[in-house]
C-alpha cells in the first residue's frame, strides 16, 4: 500500500446554533464552520487617532516598507507595501472574502497565509477589532424598538434565510459545457452571436420609428404587460449567470457554487461563485465578465427581430419589443461602470486601474470632501475619485429619469 | 397510543431500563405519561420549573441554551431510547436548558411519584435505574468538556486568534 506520508488537515469546528422564528413557535437550526465566520468577518482597525503610519525610507532598491504605530500602547509594526494595502482595507465594512479578492485584483496573485498571518500580528500589537455585522445591521439593531425599524429588520432578516444554492454544480456546468456550452467560446460561435446582435440592432431601429404604433400593441394595459417583461426578464438573469459558469470551465477553473438569493436582504438575484477565475490572466476574468452580460445583448436582438416580424400593432410584437429594450438595458448597467453597483463592467474596470476597491474609496474621499469641505489640489487618484462619483451620480440619475419617461409614455 | 406490552418492549431497548426486570418494568409502564409535540413546539424553556424527566418514544429533539437575542446554541440533539430532564427530577431546580422537538415526537413522561413507587416496589430495579443514570452522566459530563472545548476552538478559529505567538 502506498503511503504518502501527508496528515490530513485539521478538521475545522463547528457551531450549531438555533434561531427562533420571531412569532409563531418554530426554529431553524443552521450548522456555522469556524471557516465560513472567518471568511464573512470584517477585520476592523483601531479608530484613527490610535495609529499612525509612516513609510520608511532605505537606501536598498527594491519595496517600501512601512512602520505602523499603536499610539496608544506605543508598539510599532513593519509591514510590507502588500500588507499597508490589507491593513487600509479592513475598515470593518470589508469581509475578509472581498479583502482576498481585492487583494488578487491588486496583485494578480494571492498568498493564502498573507492575511491570516497580518492579523495575527495586528491583533498582538492590539491594533484590530472584529465587527461580525454590517452596518446598516447595526443600525437596525440598535433602534429595535421603533415597530417599523423591527419590522424592516424581520423582513430582511427572513429575506436573507433565502437561499436555495448548491456547491455541488461543477460537474452540471461540466456536462453543459461539453453538451454545447463550448460553441459560445469557440470563433464560429462568437461570429454567430455577432450577427444576430447585428440583425437585432437594425430591426431594433426600424422598430424605434414605428414607437407609438408598437407600445399601442399592449392596448390598455400597457403597465401590466411591462410589468410581466420585467418578471421574464428577471428570469433570463439566470442564464446570465450560467454562462458566466461556462466561462469559468472554458478557463478551465472551477465552478464552486450557484444559486438564487435576496442580495443584501432585499435584492432577488442569481449567482455564480467565479472567485476561481482570479486564479487566471486578467484576459480570462475580463471575457467571464463580459460573456455573462452578453446574454442579455443576444436575448436583447433576438427579441427585437421577433418584433420585426410580429404584426404590427400586435400584443407580440409589443412584448418582443419591450423585452428587448429590458435586455439591452441590462446589458448596458452590466457592462457600464460607473452606477455605484459593482456588476460586471465594474470589475472590469477595477482590473484594468488596478484601484479595486475604487468605488469604496471614492466613496470615503466624496464623505470627507462633504465633512471637510472641498480642496482643489487633486492627484491622478482624487481625480479618478471625482471622476467615478459625478458620473455614476449623473449615470443614475439618467437611468431614473429614462426609466420614469418609458412608464409615463407607456401609459399616455 | 402504544399498548403496555409495547411500551414494555419499548423500555427494554432504552439504556436507563435494560437491566430492570419485567415484572417491574410492567409495573413502571402503566405509571409513564405520553406527551406529544409537534414540529417546532417547545415542552420547556430554560428556568422554568419542572420536576420530570422525559424519555423519547418517537421524533427528534433539540436541547438548546440561549445565547443572545433569538439565537440559541444546540446542546445536543436526541432520538428514540434517549431522555432528558433528570436534573430537575432530582434537585427540582429551574430546568437547565429548553427543549424544543425538531419533527412531531412522543415522549414518556416519568415523574418523581414513578420513581419513589419503583424504589418502594424493587430496591434492585431501581439500583439498576441509577446505575445506569451514573453511566449516562458521566459521558454527558465528558461530552460537555468536549463541547466547551470545541466551542473555544471554534470561536480560535473565526476570529483568527493566535495565541501560540508572542
Amino acid at each position: 500500500m502506498k503511503e504518502t506520508g501527508a496528515s490530513p488537515p485539521p478538521r475545522r469546528a463547528k457551531l450549531e446554533l438555533l434561531v427562533r422564528h420571531d412569532t409563531a413557535e418554530g426554529f431553524d437550526v443552521r450548522e456555522i464552520g469556524s471557516a465560513t465566520a472567518f471568511v464573512r468577518s470584517r477585520p476592523q482597525r483601531v479608530p484613527v487617532e490610535s495609529w499612525e503610519l509612516a513609510e520608511m525610507t532605505s537606501r536598498m532598491a527594491g519595496q517600501p516598507s512601512y512602520i505602523l504605530k499603536n499610539t496608544a500602547t506605543d508598539r510599532f509594526l513593519l509591514l510590507t507595501e502588500p500588507e499597508k494595502f490589507l491593513w487600509h482595507q479592513m475598515d470593518g465594512q470589508t469581509s475578509l472574502q472581498e479583502i482576498a479578492t481585492a487583494y488578487v485584483l491588486r496583485y494578480g496573485a494571492f498568498d493564502f497565509d498573507i492575511i491570516p498571518a497580518l492579523m495575527r500580528k495586528l491583533q498582538r500589537a492590539q491594533l484590530l477589532t472584529l465587527t461580525p455585522t454590517s452596518r446598516l445591521r447595526q443600525a437596525l439593531a440598535r433602534n429595535r424598538r421603533r415597530p417599523v425599524i423591527k419590522a424592516i429588520e424581520t423582513g430582511l432578516t427572513a429575506l436573507e434565510r433565502i437561499n436555495v444554492s448548491s456547491r455541488n454544480v461543477h460537474r452540471v456546468f461540466a456536462a453543459a459545457y461539453r453538451w454545447g456550452g463550448f460553441v459560445l467560446f469557440t470563433p464560429a460561435g462568437v461570429i454567430a452571436c455577432l450577427l444576430l446582435v447585428v440583425a437585432g440592432l437594425v430591426a431594433g431601429v426600424q422598430l424605434w420609428r414605428e414607437g407609438g404604433d408598437i407600445v399601442a400593441g399592449f392596448g390598455g394595459h400597457a403597465l401590466q404587460g411591462l410589468i410581466t417583461v420585467k418578471l421574464l426578464f428577471f428570469l433570463t438573469l439566470a442564464a446570465h449567470q450560467i454562462v458566466h459558469g461556462l466561462a469559468l470551465i472554458h478557463y478551465g477553473r472551477r465552478v464552486r457554487e450557484f444559486g438564487f438569493t435576496f442580495l443584501h436582504g432585499f435584492v432577488p438575484t442569481f449567482y455564480v461563485d467565479v472567485t476561481d477565475i482570479f486564479m487566471t490572466s486578467r484576459r480570462a476574468r475580463v471575457i467571464t465578465a463580459v460573456s455573462g452580460a452578453s446574454v442579455h445583448l443576444v436575448l436583447g436582438s433576438a427579441w427585437f427581430l421577433v418584433a420585426q416580424f410580429a404584426p404590427l400593432g400586435s400584443f407580440t410584437q409589443a412584448f418582443a419589443a419591450a423585452s428587448g429594450i429590458i435586455q439591452w438595458q441590462a446589458f448596458v448597467i452590466a457592462l457600464y461602470p460607473f452606477c455605484f453597483i459593482e456588476m460586471d463592467g465594474y470589475h472590469v474596470l477595477v482590473d484594468l486601474l488596478g484601484m479595486p476597491t475604487l468605488k469604496q474609496e471614492a466613496m470615503s474621499w466624496a464623505g470627507g470632501l462633504v465633512r471637510r469641505g472641498a480642496s482643489w489640489r487633486m492627484g491622478r487618484q482624487e481625480a479618478m475619485f471625482a471622476f467615478y462619483v459625478v458620473v455614476s451620480t449623473i449615470s443614475v440619475a439618467a437611468f431614473v429619469a429614462l426609466n420614469v419617461m418609458l412608464i409615463v409614455h407607456a401609459r399616455s | 397510543m402504544p399498548s403496555p406490552v409495547e411500551t414494555v418492549a419499548f423500555l427494554q431497548e432504552v439504556r436507563l431500563f435494560k437491566d430492570i426486570a419485567e415484572p417491574e418494568l410492567t409495573a413502571l409502564a402503566g405509571t409513564l405519561r405520553e406527551r406529544s409535540l409537534k414540529r417546532g413546539q417547545v415542552l420547556f424553556r430554560e428556568g422554568e420549573a419542572g420536576e420530570e424527566m422525559f424519555i423519547v418514544l418517537r421524533g427528534s429533539i433539540v436541547i438548546s441554551k440561549p445565547v443572545t437575542g433569538r439565537v440559541e446554541q444546540v446542546l445536543a440533539r436526541i432520538g428514540p431510547g434517549d431522555f432528558f430532564g433528570e436534573m430537575s427530577l432530582f434537585d427540582r431546580s429551574p430546568r437547565s436548558a429548553t427543549i424544543q422537538s425538531d419533527s412531531d415526537a412522543t415522549l414518556l413522561v416519568l415523574d418523581s411519584q414513578a420513581l419513589r413507587r419503583l424504589t418502594e416496589l424493587s430496591p434492585r430495579a431501581a439500583a439498576a435505574f441509577f446505575h445506569a443514570l451514573v453511566q449516562v452522566f458521566i459521558e454527558r459530563l465528558r461530552a460537555s468538556g468536549d463541547l466547551v472545548a470545541e466551542v473555544t476552538r471554534w470561536g480560535l478559529e473565526a476570529t483568527g486568534l493566535d495565541l501560540d505567538g508572542r
